[in-house]
């Protein structure tokens, strides 16, 4: 027992199955929140950029056919497109579509216009959170399931001191200690993701912010265009 | 097309972070774990049979033996000594003196023996003696335990079934004889002292008759029953009222 190695790993192998289990959930959950965080990062940097890139074009004075047909190019090539682009496209082709049949009400091809730019706003704004839930679970459960390992591992480390008769700190300290284990690696997963999910449930929404704000933008050039004819 | 390289990179990059910590965590560990144990200083408490101490066995003092073949020698010594300085006339004496010399020791020896053999006799007997007392003594306070963890059992069912009556006060005491059965029942409760108060003395009498029967009599030893429990007095004084 005086022997006994006091190495993580060792701890980590002499736990009771209840913590290993522990260990284990917290350990893929850490490693799936990295994950996401990584990705999440990476995706809404691209669409933030995307975005600045798109409406420096939009307003460089570009014809504004020649962009949605670029864009649709791009999409085909690509299979698919994301962000702010999405937006236009749908709006433009709905406004082209209403806006050729003869007799057309103005009002209801900027209704139509509109009702196509929400639901790619919608669309895009799921893109955007998406995976947020995951992070803020994770965040808000990781340290329960360590605390749940730590207070079973203790107890377990208590019901075996109650069977010694000498007891002294030795005999319960590589317990607790292991069981502390569990803890710390609930919350080695919880802060990165708690971090994470306030930075980027803040970011998302600035960048849905930006999109309504362009598609309002984009609706009054579409309105005036209707109406000056 | 993006999404999936993005989350590839968010795997790779985060199984090398997980990696990386766990290296780091395990050598650091590994190297400051240099066990020191320090014994803790404790005293150890150990049951000890509290047995009485056996009086050591005195031995009986060796049986001094006659050591006969040293007489011999002696006498054989002496013979050779007067053969050489003596001459025949004298062998008569000397016959006769060493018969008598034989006699003698033989006397000797045998008043030697018996000495031993009643000295070896009374220690032994002394010893069973006091052995003997010894144990009658733990046995009797064995006894005595084992009775008095009866009648306390005995007064707790008791004072179980006691209802006192409003009458009750402090100073009153009743002493009631109860007479049992080796089968814990009670077969009779006579009043051996009264308090004065009649409707004391009766709830007192109540109380055992309420008790009937003491299960745990049953276990008990037949000797021990007759000597403690044939006839048992327990008095009755309600200590606890503040009147």
């Amino acid at each position: 027992m005086n022997e006994e190695n006091m190495s993580i790993l060792a701890l980590m192998t002499n736990a009771s199955f209840l913590v290993q289990a522990v260990m284990g959930i917290l350990f893929i959950a850490s490693i799936m929140s990295w994950i996401m965080i990584v990705q999440r990062g990476i995706f809404l940097n691209g669409a933030q950029r995307s975005f600045r890139e798109f409406e420096d074009t939009f307003w460089s004075g570009v014809d504004l056919n020649k962009l949605y047909q670029e864009l649709t190019d791009r999409a085909l090539q690509n299979g698919a497109i994301d962000g702010i682009e999405n937006v236009f496209r749908a709006g433009f082709r709905e406004f082209n579509r209403l806006a050729q049949t003869d007799k057309a009400d103005p009002d209801a091809v900027m209704e139509g216009t509109d009702r196509a730019m929400r639901v790619a706003l919608s669309r895009e704004d799921e893109k955007l959170s998406a995976n947020l839930p995951f992070l803020a679970s994770v965040a808000s459960v990781s340290p329960y399931i360590g605390l749940f390992g730590t207070v079973w591992g203790i107890m377990n480390s208590f019901r075996g001191l109650a069977m010694v008769q000498q007891a002294t700190l030795a005999t319960v300290a590589p317990g607790i200690s292991e069981a502390l284990i569990a803890t710390a690696m609930g919350l080695f997963a919880a802060i990165p993701a708690v971090i994470a999910y306030n930075r980027y449930s803040a970011k998302a929404e600035v960048i849905n912010a930006n999109y309504e704000t362009f598609s309002e933008e984009f609706s009054s050039i579409l309105h005036r265009q209707v109406h000056a004819r | 097309m993006r999404n999936v390289t993005s989350y590839s990179t968010g795997a790779l990059l985060s199984i090398i972070i997980h990696v990386g910590v766990l290296a780091a965590l395990v050598i650091n560990w590994e190297s400051d774990s240099k066990k020191v144990i320090i014994q803790p200083q404790y005293i150890e408490a150990k049951l000890v049979q509290l047995a009485p101490k056996k009086t050591p066995v005195v031995k009986k003092p060796a049986k001094p033996k006659v050591d006969r073949a040293k007489k011999k020698r002696e006498q054989d010594k002496r013979r050779a000594d007067q053969k050489k300085r003596a001459d025949k006339n004298k062998a008569e004496a000397k016959r006769l003196a060493e018969l008598e010399a034989k006699l003698k020791a033989k006397q000797e020896a045998k008043r030697k023996a018996d000495q031993a053999e009643a000295e070896r006799q009374r220690i032994e007997t002394e010893f069973a003696e006091t052995l003997a007392q010894e144990q009658a003594d733990i046995s009797a306070q064995e006894d005595q335990q084992v009775a008095n963890s009866f009648m306390q059992l005995i007064r707790q069912r008791l004072s179980q079934n006691w209802s006192r009556p409003p009458s009750a006060r402090r100073d009153m005491e009743t002493m009631i004889e109860i007479r049992l059965v080796p089968t814990g029942r009670i077969v009779g409760v006579n009043v051996v002292k009264s308090s004065g108060d009649l409707a004391f003395d009766r709830s007192v009498e109540q109380a055992a008759f309420k008790a009937e029967q003491f299960e745990e009599i049953k276990q008990l030893d037949p000797r021990l029953f007759e000597k403690y429990f044939r006839v048992v007095k327990v008095a009755f004084s309600p200590e606890d009222l503040r009147l």
